[in-house]
Order: C-alpha cells, then structure tokens, then sequence
C-alpha cells in the first residue's frame, strides 16, 4: 500500500482530511468537465464529417470545372482572369468558451460585384468553376471552425481524463491510505497511554497503601 | 478578415479566383517561409492549406491547430483527392479520447 510520509500526528490528520476531501471535489468536477466536454465533442464530430464529405465534393467539382476550363482556354487566360474576378470574401471570427476551451466561430460573408470580363470569350467551365469555388470556399469556413474545435476539444478531453484517473486511481487511494494508517496509529497511542495511566494509577495507590500502612504500622 | 490559400498552382489558381489571395509552394522551405509571412499579415484569419502543403510542415501546423488561436488552418484535398493513409476527423478523435464514437 503506498503511503504519503507524514508523520501520525492529529495536526497531519486533520490536514489529510482536508486534502481529502479537496481531492474529492476536484474529481467529481473533473468527471463532470469531461463529461460536458466529450458530449460537445459527440455532437461537433458528425457535423464536422458531414461538412468534410461535403467540402470534398465541392472541391472535386471545383477543381474538375477548373481544369476544364484551362483545357479550353489556357493556363494563362485563365490566370488573367482572376484578377478580374471582382469578388470580396469577409470572414468574422468570433470565439465561445466550453468548459474553459475557446472555440472559434467563424462567419463567411461574400460581396460579390459583377466581375470585369465579360461572358464572351470565356468559355462556360470558368463560370462553373467559378461558383463551385464559392461554394467550397464557403463551406470551407464553417468546416475549419468545426475541425479546429474538435482537435481542441479532443485534446482537453485527453487531458481532463488524465486528470481524473490521476485523482481517481493515485491521490485519492494514497490519501485513503495515509489517513487510515494515521488513524490507527493515533488510537494505538491512545491505547497505549490508557494503559499506561492505568499502570501508573496503580502504581501511586500501591506506593500511597504502603506509605499508610507504614505510618501506622 | 480574409482567406489565405497555400497550395500547388492549380489549386491556388482555383481559389484566386474567388478572391482569395494565394502562395503557390513546391517545397518544405517555401511552405515555411510562406506561412511565416501570412502569420505577419493580421488580416489572415483562415489558411487554406492542401494536404500535401501541411504534410511538409505537419510540425507548425500542428502547433496551430491545437493551441494558437490565429490564424485558423484548414486542410483541403488537392487535384490528386484526399492523400491516402491520412486519418480521418473520427480516428483521430477516438485516439484522443480512447472511446468509441
């Protein structure tokens, strides 16, 4: 049984105990924290692969239209292009706080003008790649607010449980352990001392008989 | 704020676009010293990342992912798809939790 090295003393006693019972709040905190904390992760883990499938499909089409379009045009029209796209993308990033974890929140807002070049001459893909683009560019802000959070999340949860085993399967146990042996070490010496008050009871009445049987006698 | 993208050519080509300013990187060294100039940039609130781009750099984006708070990284498959072998958002989670979801 491992033991904590205090000496048994009632001062250390009483000290354990409320180290004890410090430890024991602090788990059932702890647990309770972890349990928030893998419920919001539950919940975010399905949104964020929903959301992942969702981006992959939208970059898979984006990147397809995209090449299609420099199959049609080439490479360097279609690089001409882009600075003549007149489009604005405005992120918001806020954050919120679960169990002491600060989440981003992040909010995609487009301003979209209509763009310098004109329809002619451009070939359809460009138009089609171009709103594929926007679309996974969109879901692309919600999806790293949610994978961000889930990383964070799961790495708090790591550590909370770790806190938890520790009070649950070494503080706390050490702490039992210490304080029971302290315990019966306290009673002994109380045992001890009775005893020895006994003996030395007897002893002064056997010495106070004599003295009376003396002085008599 | 706004988007940064890191990537190969044709996927930054792709998001430029849309707007959204790009590096094209082919090495471990670009992609470094690309990423250590958008981090001066404050107006850079989400790096667009491709896979390949983060695997050569997987050290720093970790680092973001996990604990700094700016700038948010999120990884995109490139024109090839998704890198095989990568874990998906779920394994990673039962890793780290050692549970079941």
């Amino acid at each position: 049984m491992p033991q904590l090295n205090y000496a048994p003393t009632k001062t250390n006693l009483l000290k354990l105990k409320a180290d004890l019972s410090f430890a024991q709040q602090g788990y059932e905190l702890l647990d309770q924290k972890r349990n928030i904390l893998i419920i919001e992760l539950l919940s975010l883990v399905d949104q964020t692969v929903d959301h992942q499938s969702r981006v992959e499909r939208a970059l898979a089409e984006a990147y397809k239209a995209l090449e299609e379009a420099v199959f049609d045009m080439g490479k360097l029209k279609v690089q001409y292009l882009t600075g003549a796209v007149n489009m604005n993308t405005d992120i918001t990033v806020k954050s919120r706080r679960v169990m002491g974890v600060s989440l981003p929140v992040v909010e995609t807002v487009f301003t979209e003008r209509s763009p310098y070049f004109s329809p002619m001459g451009t070939t359809f893909w460009i138009d089609s790649a171009l709103q594929s683009f926007k679309e996974a560019l969109n879901l692309l802000g919600k999806l790293s607010e949610l994978k961000i959070s889930v990383l964070r999340l799961a790495n708090e949860v790591k550590r909370t449980i770790r806190k938890v085993n520790a009070l649950e399967k070494i503080a706390i146990p050490d702490l039992r352990d210490t304080l029971h042996y302290i315990q019966g070490r306290l009673e002994e010496n109380e045992r001890d001392m009775f005893t020895l008050m006994k003996m030395v009871k007897r002893n002064l009445d056997a010495k106070r008989q004599r003295a009376r049987e003396t002085s008599r006698g | 704020m706004k988007y940064a993208i890191l990537g190969d050519e044709d996927t930054v080509l792709g998001f430029e676009m849309v707007g959204v300013s790009g590096r094209v990187v082919r090495d471990a060294d670009e992609a470094q010293s690309a990423f250590a100039t958008l981090l001066e940039d404050k107006e850079v609130g989400i790096v667009i990342i491709t896979e390949r781009v983060a695997e050569m750099m997987r050290a720093t984006v970790d680092r973001y992912l996990f604990t700094m708070s700016f700038p948010l990284i999120v990884e995109i498959p490139d024109r090839t798809g998704t890198l095989p072998g990568k874990p998906g958002i779920r394994e990673m989670v039962n890793a780290a939790i050692g549970i079941r979801v």
